[in-house]
């Protein structure tokens, strides 16, 4: 199993590849829309670049298929009119601790999700899918 | 009734098409990819049909982490040329939750960008 580390560089290298930003900048806590300026386009082939690199699938099924998953809880309690209730919130608060609390509330919109996308959180999708891997064989 | 709109540049498209062999395959249909292929400004109908998916991903809330694959949403056309968005797998379960019978696209595209409006009704 490589180490967080690890993959962290991976993701870093990744990330400059496909932004053309600069090293020092790709920090585990930098957004990738705010501070590496990163467009919806970017994060597909970033996406692209990972899964290429680790000889992964990122999942399909979903940041909030997992919350809804994990509780056994219908949609209308976490997620109304594609925006996420209080309970919604906090549960994608817990899904995705990297993200600053401040920046995740209860009318969020699901389809903001990719703007909250820090390095960190790509490492840590990269660190689920190997462990899931691993556990699988 | 929702709406969904993007923008997307044909060069960025150009460039993803080439560095990952699989993007074509992952993001567009066989029936969209014959389209294209087609076309003398190919990568011009690939954006516009990129910014679509886009579009419909917006309209419904749905983004590209949050459950649907990009071939889900089929932009096919009609023998007149007019664009029609053609559901598949999980879209089509989607609407059903979402209450969506039918969606309306408008795309546009020139040699830089490619632009696509959405309506989920």
């Amino acid at each position: 199993m490589i180490d967080e580390k690890e993959i962290f560089e991976k993701v870093r290298e990744s990330i400059v590849e496909a932004l053309g930003v600069d090293e020092e900048d790709v920090m585990p806590s930098a957004s990738l829309f705010e501070d590496l300026g990163a467009e919806s386009l970017d994060l597909l082939d970033i996406a692209f670049r990972i899964e290429k690199t680790f000889g992964i699938k990122i999942p399909r099924s979903g940041i909030q298929q997992d919350i809804l998953a994990a509780e056994g809880i219908k949609e209308e309690d976490v997620l109304i009119d594609g925006a996420f209730t209080a309970l919604g919130a906090q549960k994608l608060r817990e899904r995705m601790p990297e993200i600053d609390k401040d920046r995740i509330y209860a009318g969020f919109r699901v389809d903001d999700i990719p703007t909250l996308f820090t390095v960190q959180t790509f490492v840590n999708i990269v660190k689920q899918v190997l462990l899931e891997k691993a556990g699988a064989h | 009734m929702t709406i969904g709109t993007d923008i997307a540049e044909v060069d960025r498209i150009k460039k993803l098409l080439s560095t990952h062999g699989d993007f074509i395959s992952r993001v567009f249909t066989k029936q969209e990819i014959a389209y294209c292929q087609r076309k003398k400004n190919k990568y011009q109908h690939f954006a516009a049909r990129f910014a679509a998916k886009e579009s419909v991903m917006k309209a419904v809330g749905k983004g590209w982490l949050q459950g649907l694959n990009w071939t889900d949403i089929e932009v096919i056309n009609l023998p007149s040329g007019e664009p029609r968005i053609n559901p598949r797998g999980a879209l089509k379960k989607l609407m059903k939750q979402a209450k969506i019978t039918s969606f309306m696209v408008s795309l546009s595209h020139c040699k830089e960008y490619a632009i696509a409006m959405v309506v989920a009704q």
